[in-house]
């Protein structure tokens, strides 16, 4: 033992710890350790407890994905990581000279997020050479990745900077930086539609009447230049404030994003609540989607909420191609019956159904707001003609699948109900709650509407899989009811093979 | 499906002050990956298990402001750790549970309701505190030399002789063992900062 005692010094530790020795203090500290034990535990405890050490080994030689299905992990890791809300997302600003904005793009001083879409993010910005703030919107960077993306960015942006209108948001410029493609609009002080209606809820029948009369003559703007928007939603309506007027904004970007989708995976367009079913099937759109759109915006804005609601994607696809939405007036009784009836004759499935221009539309609206505002001077107006409306007839699961075959691979369906009720109704909707909750596959409604699932024609087989897990837990949940159970249940599930156009696996217990 | 990528972003836009920007960045960093697993892990889809993630940082998002109104408040980043291992619990047994339930009212109760401490619960609590060290070795690995770190590595997690571990890397087994205690230090001190020091102890 060479090691003289008072090698063994605690602060010396600390230092080496903190990578503070010189190079030969730590040559002497190391020589030192190889013989003295007690330095050793010394200098691991300092460094860390003892349950760190078996932590950091124990979490650090498992891989955190490891008990996930490494493929399907894989598989869509990427999507997963898209970093669409973290903040080093602005990555693409260079720095600003000016300590009091975020960062600089092209010639615009950025100053604040305002929000991000789908698309990109957009950005409220500095015009020194015009001495405004302005709106900048940037493609996102996943997208710009795709070139057919990127072109279809710029061309759209191009067509809407033609359409100059009062409702319609200008674009002053389309530009790129660095290969993101960026178009500047006006900034506009105020809030979207949808904020509004998050806020306050269904509005006044004359606020609702303005504001839907002022959409539909930007859209006749566009669509006179050609341009169908698309992407008609309340989150694409901006009120401005102080005035009360209201502009159209991402004319044509929806297309952006759907080329992208095609050319890269794990791109998930948003939500089909405002579409119309054509769109929604992956049909060609023209200015009469835009009308169904506004329909659901109509709507929206006497009831508070859009018209074909679901929990998933599918559901509200579902809706979209097969149901009528709920009247109006059994939310909102205050509204008249010929509002309603509009609303409806924009809802029509087929487009030749519906009004055939926005113009017509704004121009009814504008007379019915005259009419509401001065009675006696304006007449209300007559109710115009429409096409013969076929009544659309509720499909069910196979109608549904042979619409869209690329889309679909798998509807499961699960019904549970208590069979053959006594008379007690508390009994009942008790026992309801018990099976839907008992079940992994909850009812969208128990009593009526099974619950579907479609998948992806791309997870077939792992949907299938869970599918029929889900269903032999059904089964087993049927030979052993819920805790508590007093009436025999009902359950019936059904799979169905969407390529095969047929029910692979039904199951009927306990029916009358 | 009714939240967008919209919310999350300009919520952090919004509500984050400068000071904590870090904290966030971090929180998402460690949260993300962990929610999206363990919605896999329950036979969420892509798109359903991305859904979750957001709905749990909007969930988080709405109880920073109620935080910062607090004028009692303490450090964010505890508390917001905290809060986010209760809405990710509450969320992800909400969402497995009922398919069919609304709303966002729903992220409140989510929030108030304090997790059982139950089976599921620790296993959680596992998987976070994994992700967790994964997360804080890929940050501090670029503040060491390979050599460092790989003698870290090799005796810490690989459970190498330190002689051993010395030969491979070149260096003596006496810099052998400052070396991985310099970085079990590190590790230790990036996820006490982000955890509070009581956590993982």
């Amino acid at each position: 033992m060479v090691s003289p005692r008072f090698s063994c010094d605690l602060a010396r530790l600390k230092l080496a710890l903190d990578d503070r020795l010189r190079d030969e203090a730590h040559h002497e500290l190391a020589s030192h350790l190889e013989q003295c034990d007690e330095c050793r535990t010394q200098l691991e405890s300092l460094a860390a407890g003892r349950e760190w050490w078996r932590k950091a080994q124990s979490h650090l030689a498992t891989r955190t994905n490891d008990d996930v299905t490494r493929d399907a992990f894989a598989a869509d890791s990427r999507a997963a990581q898209q970093p669409l809300g973290r903040l080093p997302w602005l990555g693409f600003l260079a720095p600003s000279d000016d300590a009091a904005f975020l960062g600089r793009l092209g010639p615009y001083q950025v100053s604040d997020v305002i929000g991000a879409g789908g698309f990109g993010v957009v950005l409220k910005a500095f015009d020194p050479a015009l001495n405004r703030f302005v709106a900048v919107k940037v493609l996102a960077p996943h997208l710009a990745a795709s070139g057919a993306a990127r072109r279809r960015f710029a061309r759209e942006a191009q067509a809407a900077a033609a359409v100059v209108h009062d409702h319609v948001v200008a674009i002053h410029a389309v530009a790129e930086n660095d290969g993101l493609p960026y178009l500047v609009m006006p900034y506009i002080a105020g809030c979207s539609l949808q904020e509004r209606l998050d806020r306050q809820g269904p509005l006044e029948l004359k606020e609702l009447l303005r504001i839907g009369m002022q959409v539909a003559a930007g859209l006749a703007a566009a669509h006179a230049q050609g341009l169908v928007h698309r992407d008609v939603k309340p989150a694409n309506i901006l009120l401005e404030n102080g005035v009360e007027r209201v502009k159209i904004t991402d004319f044509g970007l929806a297309r952006t994003i759907d080329d992208a989708s095609q050319t890269q995976s794990g791109v998930v367009a948003g939500t089909p609540q405002y579409m119309a079913p054509e769109q929604a099937r992956g049909e060609p759109a023209d200015h009469r989607s835009d009308l169904f759109s506004l329909g659901s915006v109509l709507y929206a804005m006497a009831t508070g909420r859009s018209p074909f609601r679901a929990e998933t994607f599918l559901g509200v696809w579902r809706r979209l191609c097969e149901d009528t939405p709920r009247p109006i007036r059994e939310t909102n009784p205050d509204i008249p019956a010929w509002f309603a009836e509009i609303v409806e004759t924009l809802h029509a499935k087929r487009p030749a159904e519906r009004f055939q221009s926005a113009g017509e539309l704004a121009d009814l609206l504008e007379r019915h707001l005259a009419h509401l505002q001065h009675p006696d001077r304006s007449p209300r107006p007559a109710r115009p003609r429409r096409a013969k409306r076929r009544r659309t007839r509720r499909m069910l699961g196979r109608a549904l699948l042979a619409a869209a075959p690329a889309l679909v691979g798998l509807v499961i369906a699960v019904y549970a109900w208590p069979a053959k009720d006594p008379d007690n109704e508390k009994t009942k909707s008790d026992q309801r709650e018990q099976v839907a909750a008992a079940l992994p596959v909850q009812p969208a409604t128990i009593d009526d509407e099974p619950h579907a699932r479609i998948a992806d024609w791309n997870y077939f087989d792992s949907e299938l899989a869970q599918a029929k897990r889900e269903i032999a837990e059904v089964e087993r949940q049927f030979q052993r009811p819920a805790a508590g159970a007093t009436v025999p249940l009902a359950i019936s599930a059904e799979a169905v093979d969407a390529e095969a156009e047929a029910v692979a696996r039904r199951w009927d217990e306990g029916m009358p | 499906m009714e939240s967008s990528p919209t919310t999350r972003y300009s919520l952090l836009a919004r509500l984050v002050q400068p000071s904590d920007e870090q904290a966030w960045r971090e929180f998402m960093e460690i949260y993300e990956p962990l929610i999206y697993r363990q919605a896999r892990r329950r036979g969420f889809q892509d798109a359903d298990a991305a859904d979750l993630c957001q709905e749990v940082f909007q969930a988080t998002s709405k109880a920073i402001e109620r935080w910062q109104a607090r004028p009692d408040r303490g450090a964010f980043r505890p508390w917001l750790f905290q809060i986010a291992r209760n809405v990710m619990i509450n969320t992800l047994r909400a969402r497995q549970r009922q398919f069919n339930a609304t709303g966002a009212s729903d992220a409140r109760r989510l929030l108030e309701e304090q997790p059982a401490e139950d089976e599921e619960s620790r296993l959680l609590d596992l998987q976070y505190e994994r992700q967790l060290f994964h997360w804080a070795a890929e940050q501090v690995r670029a503040e060491f030399r390979e050599a460092t770190w790989r003698a870290f590595w090799l005796t810490g997690v690989e459970g190498q002789k330190p002689q051993q571990a010395a030969e491979e890397l070149q260096m003596s087994v006496g810099a052998v063992y400052i070396a991985r205690s310099r970085v079990m230090a590190r590790l230790r001190e990036k996820i006490e900062a982000v955890e509070g020091s009581n956590r993982a102890e």
